[in-house]
């Protein structure tokens, strides 16, 4: 059987048909070619398959592509308007990112972190990433890429601040 | 002028990845990212046993089921014996299986979904066989066999012994003896393991995968299949982490003999499970150790024992084994050394590298060793480090020559700005600091037979853009960037036009690839001399139209001038567009390669020079110890490395970071645990790694030394950025509570029942 | 990792949900958040052939007091439950407890029905909930009736639900009087962990705020099911702060005995006995400071 879905992804709309037992995520990458969100662990854990539901980080691998049903979600190659997000060049800037390939989740959840709450502390921004896994950097980075975005900070990359690098 | 003299313009300085937005914009595509036209998805069916007699396969309803386009087994393999180091591998287990895990079966459909139902519908006949699992029980006379043509399970030895280690040991004031443990780890790189295969008409097989080895991997997967190595093609796209693991495995020939049997591309990502149950996870050591020391704190002799697992097959665990075995030696001035290596089979995963090589597992050891020597001795630990540490221009007891040895300031820098000697003194109950040094290795000599250096090519096109080629491998450490950085300082060009290719082997150098800490010093000579070679091209050009003499020419920020007058000067993109047509359309090609001035170690005293450079390293962490419970927060860490002169100074400080914070897991909260010769924790659900909230602000600090061999003064990090810092944590342990930790991990359970049963004693 | 294939059916009312599962039967499995089930799906733990979902229910997805009493939604998700401001306010234990369930990805997907019918032994939001004396609302196509949150779990992964019930709401009594409570929970890492061991304490003064009148304790992840310790309450129950103070001890004492641990990958069982006995001091210490210095809600 198939079920049809009505969803918004990065603002585009799609009416799909999708079998019960496929996960969002193999939806976005197999289906819509939306590679940015990442296979890490397939069970929730590792956090590179974050993607935002109605605003909020979820596990896209943990959700039925048929629960997104009339749901609207952003994922990494949403973010960026003209520019890329405060957020993505903060990271680069900061080292925060290397490998690469937990860094889309991983800026997802800093992402409706920042929406939710634009002036988070330390101890906030580890808990938002808690359940995004980073083997490369050792968090230090991305804790600091995500405060650089933050009012509180007098340490925002030029990039973040909307000027250029010269 | 020398390349160490030249005032440098993009050497030395911070630069984000060249690659980073890239990343962070989620447009690279990674190994697992990759699509062709047509392919078809693998699946592999793995062994539920740890050692069982596999009597019969019967694939007959995996192949009617609709959407699938190959199964395979040992049957549809060449059946030749191969191995990295050995001839104990097969590309499907045969007649037996050997671990929980092995290789039994593989399928290709049109989706993952139809190949895993595929593999539910493959029928083994299993004949289970007694198994064993830890390596001293599989020494024991009558212990089972894993292979039965190596008795005792013994599949390497390794003996070294220089000085006169049994005297020494009778002019010691003070000897310690103990047994470690360093327990089975795994690396957790975030992309899983994945190869995608293809294979043209004339049965050549390109294969995309993210490797750190993609020559030497052909040349060892040639032999498995009994073609040449010209008919392999290895291209490594971006890929998510390694670690030390992405070597040889089984998975990219098992995609191939797929892409082979269904003549369709075919693409194999191992599930989370399979990469845990059968990746190449850390060597487990027994370490037993003896160490002697005179009043004065003076190392007088070491002797060492090493058992470690090797698994069901030998990947590189023996020259891990060996690693431990005498690494050490020449980070103190050891004068008497003894060292035993045993390799042991056990019906466990076929186990690797991991960032550290060996020397990880024994620096945990030796330097908890020293901790305990200095509270004997009630001398600083620091201290007793700086008096024996080795220095510069020194060569060690088994020939090493220590061109630059920053460890000495690495000692001074990192305990001044822990504030060690305060701390140390007016402790506080429950929390503890600890120090650990380190040394190790920028390329190594034997790892490789015939040769260890480095080559580049770089090219430069009619446009003026620069492409780097090499044959190491970015797995996410930020190689490209280091390389292109190197490019561009030599050439004179600003660092964005400068692009770095994926390895092909089809056109990069042979390079041997990225591990032992040798990508920035092998790799990055190797691009040197290219770029010096392209340099050259390009000044000759660039002088006629100045009407200079070449050697005269110099080329910065994108403009060639003579040297003195850079008032008159020609862009780069101009000379290179003269040179593509004074060449009829050829580009500037530079080629060069590096020559080490390593000495390969005598088989029987292993007396040589197994690297250009030594990296050196002072960790200091801070803990605090929670009395009820046992858990352990680390709550500072200061990190000092000599790393020479760092090409890149936040990727440097990126690579420690992410070395400490690996050791932090390993010491505290990571273990590979069986039952029954089974992994019972093959997720991220029960295998912990270190959080957000887990890792404390890691202060590094750059020790700068220029080394004389390194690409403008540069010596490795990736390994030493972990190799201290098990030991640094333990010892801040037994700082808190005077608990000597002997195994890993240090969970809070064991922590807990140690501090019970010393609060007994006390 | 491959789920199997199965029907999926999205229910519009809790109403026609109801019915669909009366004609179902067994076979079906209702599905809230997911984030338990889908992963279980994955593992070939639960293999449903029609999965009900019950995803998009906005009326089983609120908070609200109505007399002295909260109701909670089943559908109501983790984070909804930690952020809300009335239970902030009446019953901080539940939210913090429920803030340490998963990742804040599982939170906001995970929902508090969800995680009590799943009835793992070490769900987090269980051993608080039953400090509270929550009360479950379970609807059928014919009936609905109330279940006391501590007679609810018959097993681990197994509960009284009957086929065709749903578990519609959370009813908790208010403390009428001033109370205080804790939850502490072991975890391998410092977040984003299962429970390997959990204990809510919850403590309510007298009117005249003397003495307790009621002490509650309730275990996670030591037993097969969350677990009352009704034997460790009485000691303190009736007790002032003061002499409560001095019984700690043996009130942890008990409550270790009184649990069931297994030896697993996670922990061992001695070593989850001992954490309940040193959770139960500090909690119950921490309950008692704070009604002492007149803390507590």
């Amino acid at each position: 059987m198939r079920v049809p879905i009505h969803i918004i992804v990065n603002g585009e709309e799609y009416h799909l048909e999708v079998k019960p037992n496929r996960v969002l995520l193999d939806v976005l990458r197999e289906d819509l070619g939306l590679i940015g969100t990442k296979k890490g662990c397939g069970l929730g854990k590792c956090g590179a398959c974050t993607i935002l539901l109605d605003g909020r980080p979820i596990h896209s691998c943990l959700l039925l592509a048929a629960q997104a049903n009339r749901r609207e979600i952003t994922t990494i190659e949403g973010i960026a308007a003209e520019e890329p997000h405060p957020l993505q060049a903060a990271f680069v800037e900061k080292g925060a990112v290397q490998c690469g390939f937990c860094t889309p989740g991983m800026i997802n959840a800093a992402k409706a972190l920042l929406d939710a709450n634009p002036d988070p502390d330390e101890a906030e921004i580890k808990l938002a990433i808690a359940g995004n896994l980073c083997r490369c950097t050792g968090y230090n980075q991305i804790v600091s890429a995500i405060q650089s975005c933050t009012p509180s900070t007098s340490d925002r990359p030029a990039a973040a601040r909307g000027e250029s690098n010269e | 002028m020398s390349e160490l003299d030249r005032e440098l313009d993009i050497v030395g300085k911070s630069y984000p990845q060249i690659d980073g937005m890239q990343k962070a914009m989620g447009k690279t595509k990674f190994v697992t990212d990759l699509v062709l036209p047509g392919m078809l998805y693998g699946r592999t069916l793995r062994s539920p046993y740890p050692h069982a007699n596999i009597q019969n396969i019967d694939t007959s309803r995996a192949r009617a089921l609709t959407g699938v386009k190959a199964v395979v087994t040992y049957a549809d393999t060449p059946g030749i014996k191969f191995g990295p180091r050995s001839e104990d591998w097969t590309i499907f287990a045969g007649d037996k299986a050997r671990f929980y895990g092995d290789e039994v079966a593989a399928v290709a459909a049109i989706d993952e979904d139809t190949a895993e139902e595929a593999l539910e519908l493959i029928k083994v006949e299993y004949e289970a066989l007694p198994f064993v699992t830890d390596p001293l029980e599989a020494m024991q006379p009558g212990a089972q066999l894993v292979h039965d043509d190596k008795p005792a399970n013994i599949a390497a030895e390794f003996k070294v012994e220089a000085g006169d280690v049994d005297r020494a040991f009778d002019d010691s004031h003070i000897i310690y003896e103990e047994r470690y443990y360093t327990n089975q780890v795994y690396q957790a790189y975030m992309e899983p393991m994945a190869a995608l295969a293809e294979v043209d008409l004339s049965g050549r097989i390109t294969l995309w995968t993210g490797t750190q080895i993609p020559n030497m991997m052909r040349m060892t997967y040639a032999k498995a299949l009994g073609i040449s190595p010209d008919n392999i093609r290895v291209i490594v796209p971006d890929y998510g982490g390694a670690f030390g693991a992405k070597m040889e495995n089984n998975i990219h020939l098992v995609a191939a003999i797929l892409a082979q049997k269904a003549q369709k591309p075919v693409k194999l990502v191992n599930t989370r499970h399979d990469d845990f149950i059968a990746g190449n996870p850390r060597v487990p050591m027994y370490i037993d150790i003896k160490l002697g020391a005179t009043q004065a704190g003076v190392l007088t002799a070491k002797e060492v024992t090493v058992v470690g697992s090797a698994g069901a097959r030998l990947v590189y665990s023996m020259v891990i084994v060996a690693t431990a075995c005498y690494r050490v030696d020449s980070l103190y001035r050891f004068q008497h050394v003894r060292s035993k290596g045993y390799t042991v089979y056990t019906n466990t995963v076929p186990t690797a590298c991991f960032r550290g090589f060996g020397n990880s597992q024994m620096t945990f050891v030796l330097e908890s060793a020293l901790d305990m020597i200095a509270d004997q001795l009630n001398m600083d630990p620091a201290e007793l480090r700086i008096k024996n540490g080795i220095g510069p221009n020194e060569t060690s007891i088994h020939g090493w020559k220590i061109t630059s040895s920053g460890l000495k300031d690495c000692v001074i820098q990192a305990t001044e700005k822990a504030d060690w000697q305060k701390k140390r003194q007016q402790k506080e109950p429950l929390k503890g600091i600890g120090l650990a040094c380190c040394n190790h290795v920028s390329g190594n000599r034997p790892f490789a037979r015939e040769f260890d250096g480095g080559a580049g090519i770089v090219r430069v096109g009619r446009d003026g853009r620069v492409t780097v080629y090499h044959g190491e491998s970015d797995m996410g450490q930020g190689q490209k960037t280091t390389f292109a950085q190197i490019a561009a300082e030599r050439l004179g060009v600003p660092l964005e036009m400068v692009h770095v290719a994926d390895v092909d082997t089809d056109i990069s150098p042979f390079g041997l690839g990225s591990f032992a800490t040798r990508g920035t010093l092998m790799g990055g000579n190797g691009v040197l001399a290219a770029a010096k070679d392209a340099f050259r091209q390009l000044a000759k050009i660039a002088a006629e139209i100045l009407e200079a003499r070449v050697e005269d020419i110099e080329c910065r920020q994108g403009k060639f001038f003579v040297d003195g007058s850079p008032e008159r000067s020609l862009p780069f993109r101009e000379v290179a567009a003269q040179a593509t047509f004074a060449r009829h359309g050829a580009p500037v090609v530079g080629t060069g390669f590096y020559k080490p001035p390593t000495v390969l170690p005598d088989p029987d005293t292993k007396y040589g020079n197994i690297s250009p450079a030594y990296p050196f390293a002072c960790q200091i962490a801070e803990v605090e110890v929670d009395p009820n419970t046992g858990q352990v927060s680390v709550t500072n860490f200061v990190a000092a490395h000599d790393v020479g002169r760092a090409i890149n100074p936040m990727a440097t400080e990126g690579q420690i970071r992410g070395g400490i914070t690996q050791g932090l897991g390993w010491t505290l909260m990571e273990n590979m645990a069986y039952e029954n010769g089974e992994i019972i924790n093959p997720d991220f659900v029960d295998y912990i790694v270190p959080s957000a909230l887990d890792v404390p602000d890691i202060k590094p600090i750059l020790v700068e030394p220029v080394e004389p061999n390194g690409p403008y003064g540069a010596k490795g990090i990736g390994e030493p950025a972990l190799n201290p810092t098990m030991a640094a944590i333990t010892n801040a342990i037994y700082n808190a509570t005077g608990v000597r930790v002997k195994k890993l991990p240090v969970s809070p359970e064991k922590l807990l029942s140690e501090l019970k049963k010393k609060e007994a004693a006390d | 990792m491959r789920i199997r294939s199965f029907d999926y059916w999205e229910a519009p009312s809790l109403d026609k949900a109801l019915t669909e599962l009366e004609i179902s039967g067994s076979d079906a499995k209702v599905i809230a958040g997911g984030t338990d089930l889908v992963l279980n799906m994955k593992k070939k733990k639960i293999l449903p052939s029609r999965v009900i979902s019950l995803h998009n229910l906005k009326e089983l997805d609120f908070v609200r007091t109505q007399d002295s009493e909260v109701r909670i939604g089943a559908l109501t998700r983790h984070a909804d439950i930690a952020a809300d401001p009335l239970l902030k306010t009446h019953l901080p234990i539940l939210c913090e407890a429920v803030g340490l369930i998963g990742s804040w990805q599982i939170r906001n997907v995970g929902t508090i029905g969800g995680n009590i019918c799943n009835a793992s032994p070490a769900a987090d939001s269980v051993p608080p909930l039953m400090v509270l004396g929550a009360q479950l609302i379970v609807a059928s196509k014919t009936a609905e009736k109330k279940i006391s949150l501590d007679s609810f779990f018959s097993g681990p992964g197994e509960t009284v639900l009957e086929t065709g019930q749903i578990l519609k709401e959370i009813i908790i009594e208010l403390p009428k009087q001033r109370s205080a409570g804790c939850y502490l929970k072991l975890r391998r890492r410092k977040a984003v962990d299962i429970s390997l061991a959990g204990v809510a304490f919850q403590a309510e003064t007298t009117t005249d705020e003397r003495r307790l009148a009621r002490v509650a304790i309730a275990l996670g992840g030591v037993a097969p099911t969350p677990i009352r310790v009704p034997q460790a309450e009485a000691i303190l129950t009736g007790l002032s702060v003061d002499e409560a103070m001095t019984k700690i001890s043996d009130c942890a004492r008990i409550a270790a005995q009184a649990a069931s641990p297994i030896d697993d990958v996670r922990a061992s069982a001695s070593y989850r006995r001992t954490i309940v006995d040193v959770f139960l001091h500090q909690s119950a210490q921490k309950v008692l400071r704070k009604l002492k210095n007149g803390g507590g809600s």
